[in-house]
């Protein structure tokens, strides 16, 4: 039988195209990219060959280690917090609005369609503190908390892009979480149901096994968007204060187009890769292992 | 092919890479009558930043008027980047040497200075000889050039800047305040005003060199005018106390709150509304900023009540009389790899007619010699232009000769500096750090 | 409980499954009320920014910079949307949007989802280093790639064309859509596509008449993210286009910005409400698509 789904032409016509586009248009750029990681220099000037010097200055380098644990805080952060509201929205269409959901979802999902340059302009106004306040510092104000310089501070503005990305996207994981759900069989749901299954037990035992593709799916998707974070964090902070919210993809782009090292940009950007790879490794692993498991 | 595909990746992608050639040719094809982009003398390419809409808008006028010949011969053809963009612009088409004929040559000097060193930028001393117009270029804008670029005429001055602070004449008047010349005299004017319930100076820290501008203006004053330039050359670093001291009377400044809170979170906008709106009393800035002066919508106080000043001098600094920063605006140069008849044919045309015309179409100072009397202006440009002609000597900005990761670091500290949240110690130690690493 | 037991199709089409009610009690009403509650707030959360939005677009600068942030706009005129439309160019910026981004969906849904069946429902060696390569793909930032292929383009002749925009778009966006489908594919049994090659279907014919059409819904999900992901990208676009004939829509966003930092905030939202507006259209036709989707499943199984 395996002949008949191992045919050679078939496995040709429908996987060629992908991969060829793949390969030519992204593998063999990160492969040229790699090798700018032995020199030094752009475009301009014209590289010179500097051996392993980029990899040593990457260790050494503060504004690298700082830009990584950025980077690092913010996808942990960004990730739990996307899946678990995503989830929990998508729990809330399934089970509390069932058919009547299709309007709140689409409200919820509405903020991805915004472009970044809206969702950054909207939440610097909201957290405004000059020329006069924004709505959040007016409600501290009304409470009898003083006006907060929210963006002039590295552990605030922090906590505004957290806001920001959540509220961007909790509603994507939460339409990508509902086809999860929405595929789970009524008659498993209800034959749990008469056995007694409830609220939180019902979620642990039942659904949550049952969704657990999905949701691995999301995270894998959801850490790889968060590690490369870039076009928000432009848009709100521009990296700032200082560098106290700068990114390693930001921290990249500047040094090799900005600061004129391409090379060195490539080893951070390398860096990066690496760090994406061994992250989805685990989780990649660990969710075959999930789906084998019978 | 179908065997290979189904073999692990190693051996897979070499044959891939092989057919690679194929694609390309494929869509190539598809794209025909697209792939204009190549270089060549044909056109008068230009590339620019989509900001600014003067120049080009300029340059489409003269193209239908005093520059139709050098027009019909190579055609103007604008193409636009944004700013923030720009600098990998420059990067990725110098990759290519697929720079145009005339383009902005980055955001930082130190690019420029990059793109001259690999030969892509046009000696204009030599190009402007060869056309018997050396004096096309006023004076004072062409040492302002030289001074950015080692001594090179290696931009044209379309625009030609002057800062200073701008202040509000009613406020001052109210407060009894006369224009402060020594920096004491500045510092008590801003408590005046802030008693008075007026932001005493509107400042963007977002953006970060207005405030940096005022602490190169304290060193230009205490230290003399080539204070920066020793830091540059690596004789005097920004972490030596007399340096440090620029900085520390900066953040007074902000520490007294003459910033206004949140100075942060400042933008442009709202910095110049602050002061059009008769918020504020003072604001440093170039002389673009004169086309919002002359917007009524946005100038609630008056042109008339608008003064200019020098930057004030420090008691017992080296500094010059009358002392102002200049610039020409984003760098505007030529490639020297594609400079030909046609192209010295529309330098030519620009250098003798630019300056007129702006002027009189959208009230620009530039640094190009007027060959026609232009009449009708605002007298706030009239005496603006006037300061600009009369200005022999003058300085440049805090980051004019750093790299630009320096520039960069600067001008993302600065609010920190003027907020408190870094010390001047810091700020100065953070900068010289990146001065350092180049 | 593997997913292979949770085939969607094959046991949610029991009709005893949709109507089903659970019968509604005063504990159930009193359970119901944090989730209302939750709903609310939800609402004003996700509701008030974009009526902020579209108030934004009416408002004049001096408003932007002197009123308070929630004021309402002092006079409703269309003067910051004649301004996007006409100095701001927006009509040319959307048409470059979709000739980007259609072309790019299509060649993304098609190449990705034959591929996906390739790499899960086709048994063959290798197949699980190739879906890895694939998902390699998904961590590669896209700055890295930026250099290398602006070379390329270049040098074929593609530079001052849209062709490079598409080419990219597709490229970067295989990965996840290969990795997605390949998923979805995993819930099928396999023993749906052998028997329809027992019956003489090739395996291609087999993908085009019953692949595909199983795993529509999760077509649109992955067509509607990879749209939102071209149409709001902004690094690609602005690296492969040089001229603001070619510009996207994203990109011509920062045309209300000037040179020293001025922004003119009501043609820019204004800009931004026409984007929305256009996207929004575009999102509930997709939407009631993956809605009609889901319910022919349920019924056709």
């Amino acid at each position: 039988m395996n002949n008949v789904l191992g045919d050679k032409k078939a496995i040709a016509v429908l996987l060629g195209p992908a991969l060829l586009v793949y390969t030519v248009a992204m593998l063999l750029p990160v492969f040229w990219s790699a090798g700018y990681t032995f020199l030094s220099g752009n475009a301009i000037t014209g590289f010179t060959f500097a051996g392993l010097a980029n990899f040593e200055k990457l260790f050494s380098d503060p504004a690298v280690g700082e830009a990584l644990w950025f980077t690092i805080r913010y996808a942990v952060v960004i990730t739990i917090g996307q899946v678990l509201l995503g989830y929990m929205l998508s729990l809330l269409y399934v089970f509390a609005l069932k058919r009547g959901s299709s309007l709140i979802r689409t409200l919820v999902f509405f903020p991805v369609v915004l472009p970044t340059v809206a969702v950054a302009l909207l939440f610097q106004k909201m957290f405004e503190i000059a020329p006069q306040n924004g709505l959040v510092n007016s409600a501290l104000n009304a409470v009898g908390i003083g006006s907060i310089d929210w963006l002039g501070n590295g552990s605030t503005a922090f906590l505004v892009i957290v806001i920001m990305d959540l509220w961007r996207s909790m509603g994507f994981y939460a339409v990508l979480l509902y086809t999860g759900l929405v595929d789970i069989p009524d008659d498993i749901l209800e034959s749990a149901r008469l056995d007694g299954a409830r609220g939180l037990h019902l979620i642990r035992h039942i659904i949550l096994p049952l969704s657990l593709p999905v949701l691995l799916s999301s995270i894998i998707f959801s850490i790889n968007g968060t590690l490369k974070v870039f076009d928000s964090i432009v848009a709100l902070t521009d990296g700032g204060p200082g560098s106290a919210t700068t990114p390693l993809t930001l921290l990249m782009f500047r040094t090799s187009f900005t600061y004129g090292d391409y090379g060195y940009g490539s080893s951070i950007a390398l860096l990066l890769t690496i760090l994406c790879l061994i992250v989805t490794l685990f989780i990649f692993r660990s969710s075959r292992r999930d789906l084998t498991k019978d | 092919m179908v065997s290979v595909l189904s073999r692990p990746k190693a051996r897979a992608i070499a044959p891939v890479i092989a057919s690679a050639g194929a694609l390309a040719l494929l869509l190539s094809g598809c794209g025909a009558g697209g792939g204009s982009s190549a270089q060549g003398s044909k056109d008068f390419s230009y590339l620019t930043n989509v900001e600014n809409t003067t120049i080009r808008g300029e340059l489409e006028a003269l193209s239908k008027d005093q520059c139709a010949a050098e027009n019909k011969a190579a055609p103007l053809k604008v193409e636009t980047v944004p700013q923030t963009s720009l600098d990998q612009k420059l990067q990725l088409l110098a990759g290519q040497n697929a720079l145009p004929v005339q383009y902005a040559a980055g955001n930082a000097p130190a690019l420029t200075q990059d793109l001259d060193k690999s030969g892509n930028v046009l000696d204009f001393e030599k190009a402007l000889k060869d056309l018997n117009i050396s004096d096309a270029i006023l004076p004072g804008a062409a040492a302002t050039i030289k001074s950015l670029y080692g001594g090179k005429l290696n931009v044209l001055p379309y625009q030609y800047n002057v800062e200073g602070i701008w202040y509000n004449k009613k406020l001052f008047a109210d407060n009894g305040i006369t224009e402060p010349k020594t920096w004491d005299d500045f510092v008590a004017a801003g408590e005046k005003l802030k008693t008075a319930g007026v932001t005493p100076l509107a400042a963007s820290g977002k953006q970060g060199w207005p405030l940096t501008r005022l602490v190169s203006g304290y060193l230009f004053s205490d230290l003399g005018p080539d204070a920066m330039k020793k830091v540059a050359d690596g004789q005097a670093k920004l972490t030596d106390p007399e340096y440090v001291k620029a900085a520390q009377a900066v953040a007074d400044l902000g520490a007294k709150g003459y910033f206004g809170q949140g100075v942060g979170s400042i933008d442009y906008d709202t910095a110049a509304s602050q002061f059009l709106s008769g918020k504020a009393g003072m604001f440093y800035m170039g002389s673009w900023i004169l086309s919002n002066f002359d917007d009524k919508a946005q100038n609630k106080i008056g042109e008339e009540n608008i003064g200019f000043m020098p930057f004030p001098k420090v008691s017992g600094g080296k500094g010059i009389d009358n002392q102002y920063a200049t610039n020409v605006g984003l760098p505007m140069t030529f490639n020297a790899k594609t400079y030909d008849s046609n192209a010295s044919a529309w330098l030519k045309c620009i250098a003798t007619n630019y300056g007129s015309t702006a002027l009189k179409d959208k009230n620009s100072i530039s640094g190009f010699k007027l060959n026609t009397p232009v009449d009708n202006i605002p007298p706030l440009v009239k005496s603006t232009q006037e300061t600009v002609n009369n200005t022999k000597e003058s300085v440049l900005w805090f980051e004019a000769l750093f790299s630009t990761k320096a520039t960069t670091t600067s001008q993302t500290n600065a609010a920190g500096l003027a907020s408190g949240s870094i010390t001047p110690q810091k700020f100065m130690e953070l900068v010289q750090n990146d001065l350092n690493s180049k | 409980m593997t997913a292979n037991t949770a085939v969607p199709t094959r046991t949610s089409q029991k009709p005893t499954a949709a109507p089903q009610r659970p019968r509604t009690s005063p504990v159930k009403f009193l359970k119901r009320v944090p989730v209302q509650l939750s709903i609310a707030i939800l609402l004003v959360v996700e509701i008030y920014p974009l009526i902020w939005l579209f108030m934004g677009s009416f408002k004049t600068q001096d408003e932007f910079l002197n009123s308070p942030v929630w004021a309402m706009p002092q006079s409703f005129n269309f003067d910051n949307y004649v301004e996007a439309w006409t100095t701001g160019n927006i009509g040319t910026y959307v048409g470059n949007s979709l000739i980007a981004t259609i072309p790019s969906l299509f060649l993304i849904v098609l190449f990705g989802v034959a591929a996906g069946f390739a790499l899960e429902v086709l048994v063959w060696k290798g197949r699980g280093t190739v879906l890895l390569v694939f998902l390699a793909g998904i961590m590669v930032p896209g700055q890295m790639i930026l250099l290398p292929l602006f070379s390329a383009y270049f040098q074929v002749g593609l530079t001052g064309t849209l062709w490079p925009l598409i080419i990219t778009y597709t490229a970067t966006g295989l990965p996840l859509t290969v990795f997605m489908m390949a998923t979805y594919f995993r819930a099928v049994p396999r023993e749906v596509f052998e028997a329809a090659a027992l019956d003489g279907a090739s395996m291609i014919r087999a993908f085009f008449s019953i692949g595909f059409p199983m795993v529509r819904n999760a077509v649109f999900t992955v067509a509607l993210v990879q749209f939102f992901f071209i149409w709001n990208d902004l690094l690609i676009a602005l690296t492969f286009t040089n001229n603001a004939d070619l510009s996207t829509i994203q990109v011509g966003l920062l045309n209300f910005t000037g040179e020293f930092g001025a922004v003119q905030y009501g043609p820019l939202f204004a800009a931004i409400c026409i984007n929305v507006l256009g996207t929004l259209v575009l999102y509930l036709f997709l939407n009631q698509r993956v809605m009609k989707g889901l319910a022919g499943g349920a019924v056709k199984g």
